[in-house]
């Protein structure tokens, strides 16, 4: 079965500046893909190049086992970063002419246009007009447009930023849904946690290039249970500890990053000297440690 | 296509349906009728007003007959206002213009006394008419508002026939030889197209005329909207969205027509509006229209050259609006398109007068001005055939260039939020793939 996406060492120059840097990855059918990257690292752009918007210097995009063409299009949808719609329409207007350009009849789209906002309890508003809409509920309406022509890949840039928690949790059960159903999910995000909870795989992007990539519990488990969460209360010294390679602290809670070969149990034997501990579990790292590793690293 | 030609859909029915679409589209034929209503009708309430008027003259006979002349054209003019009223003539419109006395006193010293009354109110102006004036030809009206043209021109016409009338009496003709004399002729001037009377000459001005502001007045209020139309896009942020299912090329197409379509049609219903109302008019008044004659092929072309013109310029604004961020932005940078129809204004004159020169052909090739000059040239004397599908392909492969060099812009410009570009810039963005 071919990926859903195919991208073949693309390259974006914009002067002399490098967007993107002969960037490949692979997108299987049916996974939730995590598109990582510090800003500015050109996530934004490789999502454009994907959809034609902008097209590619080199390399080539292939979209459900065909080169890119325009009609593939019609398969995806798409909820941009940069948010915006016409504030002037009517919600269900709005979302009638943005089904409608992905192909959709006018019927249909009114149809499935009343059903989306029924389902994200928005529908009280789809006859006032988008500008009267809170933020929130602006990114709802433009959720439901990117799904509305039910696209086989859906790539969502951010799609969380701004929402209330509860709003949130609406929007993931919605694509967890679409998961189970067979679609395939790209996301782009800065928001570590949801990835780790939500993706299969990932790309990490620093500076146009992929800096890791692949399956992401093959690539948490590649880093081995060295790391260390403890909860704790007081002060214990984690600075010039000759057992630890790097600190992410909290202030009653820490994330340690071992060295090779150090003992844990060390650690805690010299942590309980200084502080109560109510927690202490050794684990393989969390994506934002690794994030932060592989970024640090680069930088 | 489709898509394309769902975003002319859109543009058109959003914009159809707004407040400012409905309320400019009621009230530009209120405005426009009172423009022409209300001059009238001041006018009208001023006529009822008697200028007090004193005709300074050695000779009692010249004042005389000045005192004639004007009362007779002040008479004219009052039946010819009672039958616009059709009906019983108000008392105002009835009582005399002028009130003219007589004064054969030219010393210095009546002159700062009439003067002096003129500011007092006591009049409300004066002729000086000394036989030493009138030998020099030279007459001066003193009066504390000299402003109202009509005035001046009808106490200049009085004077002017009074002394004509005069002088041919004296060399010995009668009054109905001079009345014969002085009748005025009626002057037409028609042309000829393939052996028939053609256009009249008046008809190609006014013809010409109306092309031109037409086209003036859409272009810079519905290019200025495409304009605004696409900023108002790259500030909303749509842009990305809409461009993940169409191009931009379509985007800016599909704009353009819909907003054309919008000042299309509003022009028609403010036509409507002008043709219920003046239609009886015309109907009951047909022989100034006898006058203007406009062949068929006009008719055509007019709309030929009106529609490929707005467009040609919608493009042009919608270029302009791709480079540019805000409103104020977009103030500054459409001067370009606007220089273009201003020069073709300018140039039309000289076409006009001369339709098969070579300045006319060249410059009718040029597509900016194009819409202006070729249809002037068309109606003052139509050009061989092929000059005019060359200059319509001309302007057609203009518009279709110019909407790929904008698409162009739009797609780099918008996803490089920031600053204008520099014009450097601006070649480099068209280098880009995209």
């Amino acid at each position: 079965m071919p990926d859903t996406v195919e991208l073949r060492a693309i390259h974006k120059t914009y002067d002399h500046f490098v967007a993107v840097d002969h960037l490949s990855l692979n997108l299987r059918e049916g996974s939730v893909y995590g598109l990582l990257g510090p800003n500015g690292a050109g996530k934004t752009t490789t999502i454009r190049m994907m959809i034609g918007i902008n097209m590619p210097d080199e390399g080539e995009v292939w979209l459900f086992g065909e080169k890119f063409h325009r009609q593939q299009l019609q398969r995806i949808g798409y909820l941009p970063e940069e948010r915006g719609l016409y504030k002037r329409m009517k919600v269900l207007d709005h979302l009638v002419f943005l089904g409608r350009l992905h192909g959709l009849s006018n019927a249909e789209a009114r149809k499935r246009s009343l059903d989306w906002c029924e389902r994200l309890q928005i529908s009280d508003w789809v006859q006032k007009k988008v500008e009267e809409l809170s933020k929130g509920m602006q990114q709802k309406i433009q959720f439901v447009a990117a799904l509305l022509h039910d696209p086989d890949l859906l790539i969502l840039d951010e799609p969380f930023s701004g929402l209330d928690p509860a709003n949130a949790v609406m929007l993931k059960d919605v694509m967890v849904e679409l998961k189970k159903s067979g679609k395939t999910i790209l996301f782009s995000t800065h928001r570590m946690d949801q990835v780790e909870r939500l993706c299969d795989s990932i790309c990490l992007i620093d500076h146009g290039r992929s800096v890791l990539e692949g399956d992401l519990k093959k690539i948490k488990a590649s880093y081995g249970k060295n790391t260390v969460q403890m909860q704790y209360e007081g002060n214990p010294p984690f600075d010039h500890n000759e057992l630890i390679q790097s600190v992410n602290n909290y202030g009653n809670y820490v994330e340690l990053r071992l060295k090779p070969g150090a003992d844990a149990q060390q650690l805690l034997r010299t942590a309980c000297e200084h502080a109560r501990i109510s927690r202490f579990e050794l684990v393989e790292p969390s994506l934002e440690a690794i994030f932060i590793d592989v970024v640090g690293q680069n930088a | 296509m489709h898509n394309a030609w769902l975003v002319v859909q859109r543009e058109y029915v959003e914009r159809i349906r707004s407040k400012a679409f409905i309320i400019m589209t009621l009230l530009m034929p209120v405005f426009m009728a009172s423009t022409i209503l209300i001059p009238a009708f001041l006018s009208d309430m001023k006529s009822g007003v008697t200028r007090r008027i004193v005709l300074v003259a050695n000779n009692p006979d010249i004042a005389d007959a000045i005192q004639q002349e004007l009362m007779a054209s002040s008479k004219i003019d009052n039946s010819a206002q009672s039958k616009n009223a059709a009906g019983p003539a108000s008392p105002n419109s009835q009582a005399p213009r002028y009130s003219i006395e007589i004064d054969t006193n030219t010393t210095d010293a009546e002159r700062d006394k009439l003067r002096r009354d003129v500011s007092d109110g006591k009049i409300d102006g004066f002729l000086w008419l000394s036989d030493s004036d009138l030998a020099n030809r030279k007459v001066v009206y003193s009066a504390k508002d000299v402003t109202d043209f009509g005035e001046s021109i009808e106490l200049r016409n009085a004077v002017h026939s009074a002394l004509v009338k005069r002088q041919l009496g004296q060399k010995g003709m009668s009054d109905a030889e001079i009345e014969t004399v002085l009748k005025p002729i009626d002057f037409d001037s028609v042309r000829i197209d393939k052996g028939k009377e053609g256009a009249s000459g008046i008809a190609v001005f006014l013809v010409s005329f109306t092309m031109v502001m037409l086209l003036y007045v859409n272009v810079l209020v519905y290019g200025f909207a495409v304009m605004r139309s696409i900023i108002e896009e790259k500030n909303s942020r749509i842009l990305e969205v809409l461009l993940s299912s169409v191009t931009a090329k379509q985007l800016l197409a599909g704009k353009i027509i819909g907003v054309g379509a919008v000042g299309l049609t509003q022009i028609f219903i403010w036509l409507a509006i002008a043709g219920a109302f003046s239609l009886p008019g015309l109907m009951s008044s047909r022989s100034m229209l006898s006058n203007v004659h406009i062949p068929m092929v006009g008719v055509l072309a007019f709309g030929i050259f009106f529609i490929l013109g707005y467009f040609l310029y919608s493009t042009m604004y919608a270029a302009l609006g791709s480079m540019v961020n805000s409103d104020q932005e977009a103030q500054q940078v459409q001067w370009p398109a606007m220089l273009p129809i201003i020069f073709a204004i300018v140039l039309s004159t000289p076409v006009l007068q001369h339709p098969n020169s070579q300045l006319a052909f060249w410059t009718s090739m040029v597509p900016f001005f194009a819409p202006i000059l070729m249809f002037v040239r068309i109606m003052a004397e139509t050009p061989p055939m092929w000059q005019i599908i060359l200059c319509i392909a001309l302007m057609l492969l203009t518009t279709w260039g110019l909407l790929g060099l904008s698409s162009r812009i739009y797609r780099v410009g918008i996803l490089m939020y920031g600053k204008r570009p520099t014009l450097p810039e601006l070649r480099k963005w068209l280098r880009y793939a995209g």
